[in-house]
């Protein structure tokens, strides 16, 4: 078995994504807020569902890329 | 007293047989307890635990049950006959707990000795039998509690505040009931002491679950909406227990009150499912005594987070109803309300009960309406009885009314 390197440049990335679905996830949240006329402190409150959204739009993410770069490698 | 007392006793004057408590404290009651089988023995065990209470004396006619409390308060005399219990001058006052249909001529003749009487519910074993037991307490003006210990009980003395605070809105009907699943019998050593021991399944001795269960919840009704109902009706059967008793396994009744609101009352011992209960329905909230809950009719919605959730889930995988609208049963919410003293309910109140009547016997003072409670609690559920056995709607008989809350009664001002 040999060693993986993950680069900078793809923590980066990876944190930049993670990052990206935090902030759809808080969107989401405000959005319901608005929607079902309930407490904006929810923003805070729901913070822990908010954060099991991001961690699942991000496994969504990277199901979706990983099935793009698959299909990629089976192409070349 | 302060505000909080102030609302306490508006709700439950009774516990003003606590004021003198402080004063009392190197005082003694002198208790004669006639009939301590298991109900008896049950309040001889919490007058043990009481400084200020001694049991000076046992009647009985059945010698297991003598010597059972002889086992709680040794050097009891023991008589076997309730007279001569009565002539005994150091007994100030008589705990009956004998069969429905003794507790009249022991309480009448516990008056006519200038004892202080403490009576197990139901009073007596007809309203006439009752209204006489109130009308000696007045003339002699000796104390006179019955076994009601839900107005001891401070879940139920809480309640009743809320309930006079308006905290759950107009009370628009009262439900309650007692469900057991058991034969109601108790083991009889030989034949001939079936009627003794087991006196609760026949009509001669009592008045079954009306007069034995139904008597404690129906009073809470009347306390909660501080009305006397004005009329019952009611049905009864022998539906499961065809063994050779003689009162009725399943009874339900319908108590109208003048505003129309309704306490309804139902009893089976074949079906323990819902236990016992009296849910007081008000436009704002419900509560649940027993269980020492409340519950309020609108309740936080969730997050809206989680409802958006739940409502894409619902979207994508509930069945789509076909032909026409769609429907959905009116099965009730979950909630899973507030306890109503912020803790598990503990103890029943009678011992709280007991521990005021010592006082009132110290003392010699009646608290105010814990007899016309009592009075009224033994009445409604023997009207029930009387509405259950006639088929009929029977209204509140005015001869026996007293003047107390809704009822009026001039012969007795």
């Amino acid at each position: 078995m040999k060693d993986s390197i993950i680069t900078a440049q793809r923590k980066r990335t990876e944190l930049i994504t993670l990052l990206v679905c935090f902030l759809i996830a808080n969107v989401v949240n405000l959005c319901a807020i608005i929607a079902y006329g309930t407490r904006l402190v929810e923003l805070v409150t729901q913070i822990g569902y908010v954060a099991l959204f991001s961690i699942a739009l991000y496994l969504c993410w990277s199901v979706l890329r990983l099935i793009y770069y698959g299909i990629r490698k089976v192409v070349k | 007293m302060g505000a909080a007392g102030g609302t306490l006793l508006l709700a439950s004057p009774w516990l003003s047989a606590f004021a003198d408590a402080e004063h009392t404290r190197r005082s003694k009651a002198r208790i004669g307890v006639v009939g301590p089988g298991s109900r008896g023995r049950f309040h001889m065990s919490f007058l043990k635990n009481n400084p200020k209470a001694d049991v000076v004396a046992v009647c009985d006619v059945y010698r297991p049950s003598i010597d059972e409390a002889l086992k709680i308060y040794p050097k009891a005399r023991v008589y076997t006959d309730y007279r001569k219990l009565l002539e005994d001058k150091e007994v100030d006052a008589v705990l009956i707990a004998t069969p429905l249909n003794v507790h009249f001529p022991v309480a009448m003749a516990a008056f006519e000795a200038g004892k202080h009487v403490f009576c197990e519910k139901t009073l007596g074993i007809t309203i006439e039998e009752c209204y006489k037991m109130y009308r000696k307490h007045i003339d002699t003006g000796l104390v006179f509690f019955s076994g009601q210990q839900r107005l001891f009980d401070p879940r139920y003395i809480k309640v009743m505040e809320l309930i006079y605070a308006g905290t759950f809105g107009d009370i628009e009907g009262i439900r309650a009931y007692w469900f057991r699943n058991g034969d109601w019998r108790r083991p009889v050593p030989s034949p001939e002491l079936e009627r003794l021991i087991n006196w609760r399944l026949y009509k001669e001795y009592s008045k079954g679950l009306m007069t034995e269960l139904a008597c404690h919840q129906i009073q809470v009704g009347s306390w909660a909406l501080r009305q006397i109902p004005d009329k019952v009706m009611g049905h009864g059967a022998i539906t499961h227990w065809k063994d050779g008793r003689e009162v009725d396994d399943n009874v339900s009744c319908i108590y109208v009150f003048d505003n129309g609101v309704k306490l309804t009352y139902e009893s089976i011992i074949s079906n323990k499912f819902y236990g016992l209960e009296e849910q007081i329905l008000g436009h704002l909230g419900t509560v649940e005594p027993e269980k020492g809950k409340y519950y309020f009719e609108t309740i936080e919605p969730a997050p809206g987070f989680l409802q958006m959730v739940n409502d894409i889930e619902h979207k994508l995988f509930d069945a789509i109803p076909f032909a026409g609208t769609s429907w959905a049963p009116e099965t009730a919410n979950e909630n899973h309300g507030e306890f109503i003293l912020g803790k598990r309910p503990e103890g029943d109140g009678t011992s709280q009960m007991l521990d005021a009547f010592v006082e009132a016997v110290i003392t010699g003072k009646q608290p105010p309406k814990i007899a016309e409670e009592g009075y009224y609690a033994s009445a409604l559920c023997l009207l029930g009885y009387d509405a259950i056995e006639q088929e009929r709607i029977l209204t509140f008989p005015d001869e026996y009314k007293l003047n107390y809350l809704n009822h009026h009664n001039p012969a007795t001002l």
